[in-house]
């Protein structure tokens, strides 16, 4: 009697459990069983196993799978938009548009700090008792609120 | 697969739908973790999503789907343990296990087929030992404990899946049963 090699065994045990043995492989299982009563015991003890192994309960994806799968493909195509975008945009109207940016800030720069400017911003702006420059309350020709400084007319 | 690589939505709502509880289970065994096992199923279709313009038709579509789930299964577990940060649920106590199979649950339980309460509650106890003993096996051994012992592929399918030859396949397997069935043995007794 021919005794299998160890990876033969091996794969003979696997094909008898999943009941894939060929007829020329079953006779020489019977064969390894007769001749080895340790191998008999592993057949059984993982006959048993994979019942157990068998009996797990199925299991289902929750109900909302597909939703959050597409959730996850519209941000990702969407990130990859943006990127797109940026970096299809032609050089000379990126360029365009960061010296515009960088003019514009330099302008509103320069009319914070241009006192004549801002000067010609108070006039415009109307008196409101609030904004008021505090040197003026003493200005002796300057017509004081009535209510507070008149008594009243008999 | 015409409308799929046409980047038609409902075509992609179809695949998905005809395929996520089969790759949900996949990622679930797996990984024993029910959150982790969901991220991972969402990921596998994102891939097939990309991917869907390279399948060239050759062989079973679900062949493919499942040789990505299988390698983003793997890939995820080496990224975790490089981070060291896996960490294995009991998915089966987990509230949405117990749920009825519309809630996403559980749908056959091991208990229904062993009479007698102590027969359930050993049958419980060996359902979850199971699972946490699945997980704790090597990459290559859980793949084939879940391709074959409990999804059922056939020999044929599980070599397209991972390009193993039949007899590495067979002897491979007869491995991961021994090394499961050594892990077992401790709540078997």
């Amino acid at each position: 009697m021919v005794t299998p090699s160890e990876s033969n065994a091996a794969e003979l045990m696997s094909a008898a459990l999943d009941e894939q043995l060929a007829p020329e492989e079953e006779e020489a299982f019977a064969a390894m069983l007769a001749a080895s009563p340790e191998a008999r015991e592993e057949f059984e003890q993982l006959q048993d196993m994979l019942k157990l192994v068998k009996g797990l309960p199925e299991v289902e994806a929750p109900p909302d799978f597909f939703e959050k799968v597409a959730k996850k493909i519209r941000r990702r195509k969407l990130m990859r938009g943006e990127t797109f975008l940026l970096v299809s945009l032609p050089f000379q109207v990126l360029s365009v548009m960061i010296v515009l940016a960088i003019a514009v800030t330099y302008m509103m720069l320069q009319l914070e700090r241009d006192p004549a400017s801002k000067l010609v911003r108070d006039a415009a702006t109307p008196s409101d008792g609030v904004s008021e420059p505090a040197g003026d309350e003493d200005a002796p020709d300057k017509p004081r609120d009535e209510t507070v400084t008149r008594p009243p007319a008999e | 697969m015409k409308r799929l690589k046409e980047g038609d939505e409902r075509a992609f709502q179809e695949l998905v739908t005809t395929y996520q509880n089969r790759i949900f289970s996949l990622t679930l065994r797996f990984m024993g973790n029910r959150e982790e096992a969901e991220d991972l199923a969402q990921e596998v279709f994102l891939t097939v999503f990309r991917a869907i313009g390279s399948y060239r038709g050759e062989g079973r579509f679900y062949t493919w789907l499942y040789r990505i789930a299988s390698n983003t299964c793997k890939n995820r577990l080496k990224y975790l343990k490089g981070r060291q940060h896996h960490r294995s649920i009991d998915i089966e106590d987990s509230p949405q296990a117990q749920l009825p199979s519309e809630e996403g649950g559980a749908r056959q339980s091991l208990q229904s087929q062993i009479p007698g309460p102590e027969a359930v509650v050993r049958g419980n106890r060996l359902q979850r030992a199971i699972q946490e003993e699945i997980a704790q096996l090597d990459a290559e051994h859980r793949l084939l404990i879940v391709l074959r012992d409990i999804q059922g592929l056939s020999y044929h399918d599980i070599i397209r899946i991972t390009g193993l030859a039949e007899g590495t396949l067979k002897s491979r397997l007869h491995r991961a049963r021994l090394a499961l069935k050594k892990r077992m043995d401790r709540h078997m007794r």
